[in-house]
């Protein structure tokens, strides 16, 4: 095109015209701006939030929990601070206990099982007809023949299941896979009673603890942790002290001033020392009558047998362990238990764990009588008896005992029907008791699961009928060990479950079945909740404890809404007579810790197995919160993992991440390595919890992990006495594989260092009687 | 002069037609007009001289760490000013007219006052764009070839900051943000994008 005149205005003319329309019909600088808020639109919080008081399930100590509800879902779980046993605080298992409500693994509905079993093959099927008649049907024909396996129950689920069991003609077991039956029968012989006790740590100057990992995993140790805090920095009161008597250095032995690791199964022989000691050098609180705690000549005699001289080599104390001549130590160690009153010794865990398990933690609490700490501050206090006549307040379990007979009657036929609710049994107990092979074998047994995950012994089921998680449902507890006093939980639903799941609460279709079988007689409720009101009633008609009401209804709502009532004023027994020559008597039944197996070749180790921080022994599982929660001492997370002390590591040529096959005369099982100074050279330490093959992901076995169930490999010995699994009682030889993981702790390694004479020996050797 | 009585009607008739049509035409304009054509947009003054090419290019953060919800639903998002703060509250910056702009920031968090930025790209109101499908379409990976906003073949899957780029371009290189150098983000960008890419040209994808 020419430039002309005439075509140099006319397209100066467009370009004006299409300038002008450019920036004329735009949008106008400033008209459209995107704001950068303040604060992160993730941390405004919409709506009201309402906290409901409830009962955590995580873990068999029940602590007062506060759940925070917004708009129908729980999203935070905190201590409730009027519940007396954990006063505001909370283990991190409570917690996690909102990942079982919103599990993606959660069974949605009732599931019958569709391929051979065992092999976790089910189809859903509804509730009605085909689950309750399903299960009408095989308690009508089988009812008789039944056995129920649940978790350890107190109060009114525990009356409910006893009376259900008991109407359709069966048996009832409760299933711990650490079951407590040696530490119950250890304080009834002891000190008389049926309720486990609970310690003073908060008035206490001294703890000797031996084998209790009373931080971390055993009985109920977030009341410990916080009677420890107090005892360690409470206001107006001197810094306690306290030591551990512990094969394991486990989180409690961390925080210990000393950690003595006495070799396994010789901890009721330190003890017995101890009491040697005191009663030789007349060292028993004031009023104590030592004559008849020691008996006539022979209790003396069979004490005496108990020296230091003669227990600190057999114990497999070494002048290294003890920072100078162990025997000196047992004495200093006697004295200043002796003398810094009020004192208390603990025992449990590992220490009640071996075929002497009894005697070692009778010799234990014996010596609570010679410090006079029974039934005063700062000791051992009673529990008194629960308010509910009738109620169970004590969650009896079964022992190894127990569960052999149970397999043995499933194996030959003689039990027809197994219900499980909230037990494990098949990843709890030793696999040489092939009570696996029995329920698969077992042609004519029908297995009922109540259980909302799938699990190892769910997996064998004929018919799931999932139950409620415990945030949904209606439940109570009777608190044990109580706080000194009389003391009911309460939990209550705080949520509905989740639109796409159908779980039926477990005691409501006990109750359902109950009445349509024709035994409301033996179960005249009409459901769960009528039960707890009823229970609720008779404590408003006791007319005492923490809760003021004019009417039941007002009580009921106080007992919700407080999370539970309790009685300050009803206190167990503060006095407990010792029975005649007990010291004496335990020292004259004492006996060697008994490991059979492979015994005590040169490359074999002691093996003690314990508790995970989290996971504890598996039930908690399938939770991922617990199961990324980081070992306290090893940091470890997802993995079996096994202590294996520095030196041991070496002379077996593995590192940290190499796997190793460890092995009884039973079986063997693979698990990461983790060396250790703080193991000693002679035990390895292996957590149970892991090793599941079936159920949830986060549960069973993961790719580029090891995860193995130590339970696998246990030796069946048996507690004298109990009939429970002496768990600690196993020797193993530790083999390399070959083959390695990266193990999935924090980074960092923490190394010890030798740093002298610890702070704790230089205040024993000061208040030894030549310096006292 | 007075129109006589019958132009009288049709003069009313044609001045409330022109007055639509020219309604219309305003808006039409507006519309085309208020988002840049031929890649003609420029960079607008923002109340922070915030460099993409510090933050992107030199300490390797991520797009979606600060423009939060772009992986997740339809727009990309700015961050919140507490969100300056998670680094900013150490990070003093490395010259003093970076630490005058970080001062700004810190400012406006303590004051509690919001920071009002410039939009550079933006759509009309009646389109509505999903950043989080657009960015799951062209990272995913078993889709074996994908083509970009002119044409180009893709056949390894983009990360998501290199999605980013096929629309804004570079920004992590940039110190300042402006629409991509001679592209359009108009209708016939988004059309012919689709039809690259076998997606629906339905009206109602895009349009509200």
């Amino acid at each position: 095109m020419k430039l002309t005149r005439r075509n140099f205005l006319a397209w100066a003319g467009l370009g004006a015209v299409g300038a002008v329309a450019c920036e004329g019909f735009g949008i106008r600088r400033g008209e459209l701006n995107i704001q950068s808020p303040v604060r992160l639109p993730e941390d405004l919080v919409r709506g009201n939030d309402n906290w409901y008081a409830s009962l955590c399930r995580t873990c068999p100590s029940c602590e007062g929990i506060v759940v925070r509800v917004m708009e129908g879902r729980a999203k935070k779980i905190q201590g409730n601070p009027l519940y007396p046993i954990n006063q505001g605080k909370t283990h991190a298992r409570c917690e996690a206990g909102l990942q079982a409500l919103y599990h993606p693994d959660r069974i949605p509905s009732p599931m019958r099982r569709s391929g051979p079993r065992g092999s976790g093959q089910f189809l859903p099927v509804s509730w009605q007809p085909t689950g309750m008649d399903s299960l009408r049907t095989a308690l009508q024909a089988r009812g008789s023949s039944s056995v129920m396996i649940t978790e350890p129950l107190r109060g009114h689920l525990g009356l409910l299941a006893d009376r259900f069991a008991s109407a359709i003609g069966g048996e009832r077991l409760g299933f711990e896979t650490l079951d407590n039956n040696t530490y119950r029968a250890a304080i009834k012989n002891v000190f008389q009673q049926d309720s486990l006790p609970d310690f003073d740590l908060e008035n206490s100057r001294f703890i000797l603890s031996f084998g209790a990992d009373f931080l971390s995993t055993w009985v109920s140790p977030t009341r410990f942790s916080r009677g420890y805090g107090e005892f360690r920095q409470g206001a107006d009161r001197d810094r306690g002290m306290f030591y551990q008597i512990d094969s394991r250095f486990s989180m409690t032995a961390a925080n210990s001033d000393k950690w003595l690791p006495v070799r396994p199964g010789w901890e009721g022989h330190v003890a017995l020392s101890l009491a040697q000691v005191i009663v030789s050098e007349g060292l028993q609180a004031p009023g104590v009558d030592v004559d008849a705690l020691v008996g006539d000549e022979a209790g003396i005699q069979s004490l005496n047998r108990f020296r230091p001289e003669v227990v600190a080599p057999s114990a497999g104390l070494t002048s290294e362990m003890t920072g100078g001549d162990p025997v000196d130590f047992l004495r200093n160690l006697a004295r200043s238990f002796a003398r810094t009153r009020p004192s208390v010794a603990i025992g449990g865990g590992s220490a009640g764990a071996q075929s002497n398990g009894l005697f070692s933690l009778e010799a234990i609490y014996a010596l609570n009588y010679l410090v006079g700490s029974v039934g005063v501050k700062g000791g051992v206090k009673f529990n008194p008896d629960s308010p509910w006549d009738g109620v169970p307040a004590s969650s009896k379990v079964g022992n190894l005992e127990d569960w052999t007979r149970i397999t043995e009657q499933i194996r030959s036929g003689q039990t027809k029907m197994l219900m499980l609710h909230g037990a494990d049994p098949i990843h709890g107990l030793p696999e040489s008791l092939r009570l696996r092979d029995a329920i698969t074998q077992s042609e004519d047994l029908f297995v009922v699961s109540f259980s909302p995950f799938l699990d190892d012994t769910s997996a064998m089921a004929d018919l799931i009928l999932p139950d409620r998680v415990y945030l949904e449902d209606w439940g109570d507890d009777i608190s044990e060990p109580g706080p000194g006093y009389q003391i009911i939980g309460m939990q209550q639903p705080v949520v509905n479950p989740l639109p796409d799941l159908d779980p039926l609460s477990f005691p409501d279709v006990l109750l359902t079945m109950a009445q349509e079988l024709g035994r409301e007689s033996q179960l005249p409720w009409a459901n769960y909740k009528s039960m707890l009101r009823e229970g609720s009633d008779a404590l408003f008609a006791l007319n005492r404890g923490s809760i003021e009401a004019a009417s039941a209804d007002e009580f009921w709502n106080q007992l919700l809404r407080r999370g539970g009532w309790w009685d300050e004023g009803s206190k167990g027994p503060a006095i407990v007579q010792a029975p005649s020559g007990l010291l004496g008597n335990i020292a004259s039944k004492a006996s060697d810790p008994d490991f059979g197996g492979i015994g005590f070749g040169s490359d074999s180790y002691y093996l003690v197995p314990f508790a995970h921080n989290s996971l504890l022994d598996g039930f908690n599982g399938h939770l991922p919160w617990l199961q990324s929660a980081p070992d306290p001492l090893s940091t470890v997370t997802w993995q079996t993992w096994v202590e294996l002390n520095d030196n041991t590591a070496d002379r077996l040529g593995v590192k940290e991440g190499d796997i190793v096959r460890i092995e009884s005369s039973k079986d063997s099982i693979r698990a990461v390595v983790y060396p250790t100074p703080a193991a000693p050279p002679d035990v390895i330490g292996v957590p149970l919890g892991q090793g599941r093959r079936h159920g949830s992901d986060y549960a069973t076995d993961r790719p580029g992990t090891e995860s193995s169930n130590v339970m696998d490999i246990l030796e069946t010995t048996l507690v004298k006495d109990t009939g429970s699994l002496a768990w600690a009682g196993t020797r193993v030889r530790v083999s390399k594989t070959g083959e390695s993981v990266s193990i999935s702790k924090l980074e960092g390694n923490a190394r010890a260092v030798e740093i002298g004479l610890t702070p704790a020996e230089e205040i024993i050797k000061t208040i030894s009687p030549e310096n006292s | 002069m007075m129109p006589s009585g019958k132009m009288l009607p049709l003069m009313v008739a044609g001045g409330i037609v022109t007055v639509i049509l020219g309604f219309v035409v305003v808006v039409l304009l507006i519309s085309w007009f208020s988002n840049p054509p031929f890649g003609l947009g420029n960079a607008p003054a923002q109340p922070v001289a915030f460099p993409h090419s510090v933050h992107v290019a030199d300490n390797n953060i991520q797009c979606e760490f600060c423009h939060r919800n772009v992986t997740k639903g339809a727009a990309a998002t700015v961050p919140a000013v507490e969100q300056c703060l998670f680094c900013h509250q150490e990070i003093d910056g490395a010259t003093t007219s970076a630490q005058t702009e970080i001062e700004k920031v810190r400012t406006a968090f303590e004051t509690d006052q919001p920071i009002n930025w410039e939009r550079v790209h933006r759509l009309p109101d009646h389109v509505r764009f999903i950043h989080e499908a657009h960015i799951r379409y062209f990272t995913d990976e078993t889709i074996p070839v994908k083509y970009g906003i002119n044409g180009e073949e893709i056949t390894q899957s983009p990360d998501v900051a290199q999605t980013c780029t096929i629309c804004h371009g570079d920004v992590g290189t940039k110190t300042v943000v402006q629409p991509k150098a001679g592209q359009s983000l108009k209708m016939g960008t988004c059309l012919d994008c689709h039809r690259n890419n076998s997606v629906s040209t339905d009206c109602t994808i895009c349009h509200k």
